[in-house]
């Protein structure tokens, strides 16, 4: 192979699945590098496979490289294997496309998805040959940006990003990338470009704040050290869904992804108000596209990539206004082009049989629902409005359409949360088992499983139950003891993870600055590929953090009071505080609210849109 | 309904495309190119596809073969190089369509050009001059022990520069598949060859007479 070097022919024949790191997949894009004005090398801080399932990826490159003068490629953490033969034959990160490394760049941007990849950026970033920090890298270095949900509080990370974006990346990403070029071309200094990327609506620049601290520990103020800086960044979005399409072609991974399908963004936001979920404050306004666009977009994703399976994406897909017109959309053309359809993220109170119907036409899968708490009292509190009635009436319509598995997802550790809610876990599951032997309909000659989930629950930054103090270890291990010694049948399968990682999640999700030492500390100790089980190292953090002097339980198993300024108090997602304290207040006494698209719960994200997001006078949902 | 056959180039970096990843590209660009395959009946239905004879990872082809079925009727197979060459991810280019010819398992040997740097000449030789060259090969049935001497009994091989220039023939096939990977591991143990100086490209198909598989 002629334009592979001997170094990284070398490497790929000792790794296991080369195909990850050579490129040129369908659909990828090549440009001519000596004709391209700016070079974007998107990263995705974890393994090929789980970045090629990200579907903002899949955006922004085709965004990005719409413009001709611009060229977005892709680089992704290498496996423990390719890393250390990289390491060990001096071969430095490079973007699958052109394989140059990531230091020839302009922009380097970097998704952050979740906080335990934060070690693995650093591992991408020396791995390039990048000095870590922002301060240590002078006028020629590539401008390193972030975006993604963390960035609602990536203050662990400040140090290491010249800017973050805060919100929706369509317009954001395209006018930084238009501000690097003019800089580069009237000759700016980094500096200049920092000031002026700062005036883009949603960018954050870390070293235009100061972060004050109280002698306690806690945030004294954040003040921005420059005039001419906001005091407070205001997420950026897309008012209108239909004024960007989405994508009609993907790179098509030949290295099975984890997610390896065309998907479809049908509306971004939720009308929910889950108290606990961190995505469904993110992302509000609530915002559909129409039918038709999806449609259309749909079948040219089909058929560019060649996949015969369509998935419709969202935080609540079944929440869409229009989807049985979505559907009967799709199904018009889905058979005749060979492509199957499927929905995940389905709720359980709207879910009808003509819908069931409607996604069961081409292939039939498992079913699973996000009961997420045991009883009915603990649902309230945490506003998942989701009633047992209800999903009896849904599993009935399933059992008696074919289906015989049954996911139920659960949290432990929610706020107010007693063992007679852990009971309710495994009642609720055997309910479910009940249900189908009852069923004059069931499958015939068929068992049912029904399987729980159950995840540890994080207090996460802009929810109402930010001020909560996450669950101690100790304190979940006996909860999901308990919980297993409450199933009696063999139809029921428990599904829990060691809370370990959830105590790292829960202190960098609200962490500070001041972490930043503690994660390049771990890192040179060794950490990374933290979200993989078996390099997670929970000593070797503990460590870290004794070495900087830093407490980590200050962080997460600590009551933030209602008044208090957060690491995040700058960074404005479209939520008020005020609704956030209301929100908590009302779940402490198990109050419920209702949907969005129902009634408005004041949260403020409607000044995004600059209205209300809602015509309350027609008769929705 | 004809079974047709697509003879493709497997170069560069589609070198590393797996028979498993090279069944779900094959999939997906017979899928865009439109061309009137036939899918399976049945409830998942899918392009009925094979691979002759799948070649290792890593090795490069200049005559690898899928088998698609078709009903199309006239059979105008004119436009299929050109529709499917445009799906295929570089490295994968169709060279022929033409309706099947010989049953796959009438594959007997397969022939490669295999280049390795000028260092291993002294190796070659030693090869060449040993009663017997014994190899394990993976199989079902556990690992089994063969004499490559048997098969290739002597390696003709030209110097240009610093690199050797191979040609050989194999067994290949249903029955007995001997992959040259197998010399460059056995060579290993006349001395030093880093295997990734060498490259393996597979040139031709042939049946047990020796005349070319078509």
């Amino acid at each position: 192979m002629s334009d592979f070097s001997a170094q990284f022919k070398q490497a790929l024949s000792l790794v296991q699945k080369p195909g990850r790191y050579t490129g040129g997949e369908p659909g990828c894009i090549f440009k001519d590098k000596s004709k391209v004005d700016i070079r974007f090398a998107f990263c995705f801080p974890d393994t090929y496979e789980i970045g090629m399932s990200f579907l903002g990826e899949k955006i922004l490159y085709e965004l990005l490289n719409q413009h001709e003068n611009w060229w977005c490629e892709r680089a992704f953490m290498p496996w423990v294997d390719m890393k250390a033969e990289m390491e060990r034959l001096s071969i430095p990160l490079y973007c699958l496309e052109s394989k140059d490394p990531l230091r020839d760049f302009d922009i380097i941007g970097f998704t952050l998805e979740y906080e335990l990849c934060y070690t693995n950026i650093l591992a991408m970033l020396e791995l390039s040959g990048i000095p870590l920090r922002a301060a240590d890298r002078g006028e020629d270095w590539p401008l390193i940006i972030a975006g993604g949900p963390c960035v609602c509080n990536a203050e662990p990370m400040a140090d290491f990003f010249d800017v973050m974006q805060l919100g929706e990346g369509e317009q954001m990403l395209q006018d930084i990338c238009a501000e690097v070029e003019k800089a580069k071309k009237t000759g700016l200094t980094r500096l200049e470009l920092l000031q002026n990327l700062a005036q883009i609506p949603g960018v954050y620049v870390p070293a235009f704040y100061d972060v004050h601290y109280l002698p306690d520990g806690r945030i004294e103020a954040i003040t921005p050290n420059r005039p001419g800086v906001p005091a407070t960044v205001t997420k950026a979005i897309v008012k209108d869904l239909d004024a960007f399409a989405p994508p009609k072609s993907f790179v098509v991974p030949m290295v099975g992804a984890i997610h390896d399908r065309a998907s479809v963004e049908v509306l971004r936001g939720c009308v929910r108000g889950c108290r606990f979920c961190q995505a469904g404050q993110l992302y509000r306004p609530f915002r559909e596209r129409s039918p038709e666009l999806i449609s259309e977009a749909a079948r040219a994703l089909c058929h560019n990539t060649g996949y015969d399976e369509l998935s419709l994406t969202s935080l609540s897909t079944s929440d869409h206004s229009q989807l049985e017109s979505i559907l009967d959309k799709l199904n018009a053309w889905a058979t005749c082009d060979h492509v199957s359809l499927s929905l995940p993220s389905l709720r359980v109170d709207n879910f009808s049989e003509s819908l069931l119907q409607k996604t069961t036409q081409v292939r039939k899968s498992g079913l699973t629902f996000a009961a997420e708490a045991g009883t009915q009292r603990l649902r309230d509190v945490i506003n998942k409005n989701v009633s047992w009635e209800q999903i009896e009436r849904t599993c009935t319509i399933a059992f008696r359409e074919g289906y015989t598995a049954v996911k139920l997802y659960f949290m432990m550790g929610l706020p107010t949360e007693t063992m007679e809610d852990i009971k309710g876990i495994a009642d609720t599951a055997q309910q479910v088992v009940d249900l189908f032997y009852s069923n004059p309909d069931r499958p015939k000659g068929k068992g049912v499983q029904v399987t729980a989930s159950v995840a540890c629950f994080v207090p996460k930054p802009d929810t109402p139950f930010q001020f909560c103090p996450q669950d101690r270890r100790e304190a979940l291990k006996e909860k999901q003891r308990y919980l297993l010694s409450c199933v009696r049948s063999r139809k029921i399968r428990i599904n829990y993870h060691d809370s370990a990682t959830s105590v790292l999640e829960g202190v960098f999700a609200k962490g500070d600055r001041r972490l930043g030492n503690v994660i390049e500390k771990a890192y040179h100790n060794g950490a990374f590929f933290d979200t993989w089980e078996e390099f997670f190292n929970y000593d070797r953090w503990m460590e870290a953090f004794a070495a900087c002097g830093i407490d980590p339980d200050f962080y997460n198993y600590r009551e933030i009071a209602l008044n208090e300024i957060t690491p995040w108090s700058h960074l404005d997602v479209g939520v008020s505080h005020a609704h956030l304290v209301r929100e908590y207040q009302k779940a402490l006494k198990a109050e419920v609210s209702p949907p969005c698209n129902r009634q408005c719960s004041g949260c403020g994200a409607n000044k995004l849109l600059g209205g209300p997001c809602f015509d309350y006078g027609k008769d929705l949902v | 309904m004809t079974t047709v056959r697509i003879w493709f180039e497997k170069r560069g970096e589609a070198a590393y495309i797996s028979l498993l990843d090279l069944q779900r590209v094959m999939h997906r660009a017979l899928k865009r190119s439109g061309l009137p395959v036939w899918y399976t009946l049945g409830f998942n239905p899918h392009i009925y596809l094979t691979f002759a004879c799948p070649l290792s990872l890593g090795q490069e082809s200049l005559c690898e073969s899928c088998d698609v079925k078709t009903e199309a009727e006239p059979l105008d197979l004119s436009g299929w190089q050109d529709a499917l060459s445009a799906c295929l991810p570089r490295g994968l280019v169709v060279k022929r369509v033409a309706p099947v010819g010989d049953k796959a398992a009438a594959i007997a040997y397969s022939s490669y050009a295999v280049t390795m740097p000028a260092t291993a000449a002294p190796l070659l030789e030693a090869y060449n001059a040993a009663e017997s060259a014994p190899v394990t090969k993976k199989t079902k049935s556990g690992p089994k022990t063969l004499d490559l001497k048997a098969h290739l009994p002597k390696i003709e091989y030209r110097q240009e520069e610093d690199t050797l220039y191979l040609l050989l023939c194999l067994p290949a096939g249903d029955g007995l598949n001997l992959n040259p990977a197998l010399l460059l591991e056995h060579l290993k143990t006349y001395g030093e060859l880093p295997i990734w100086q060498c490259s393996i490209l597979r040139t031709g198909l042939y049946k047990a007479d020796k005349t070319e598989f078509c």
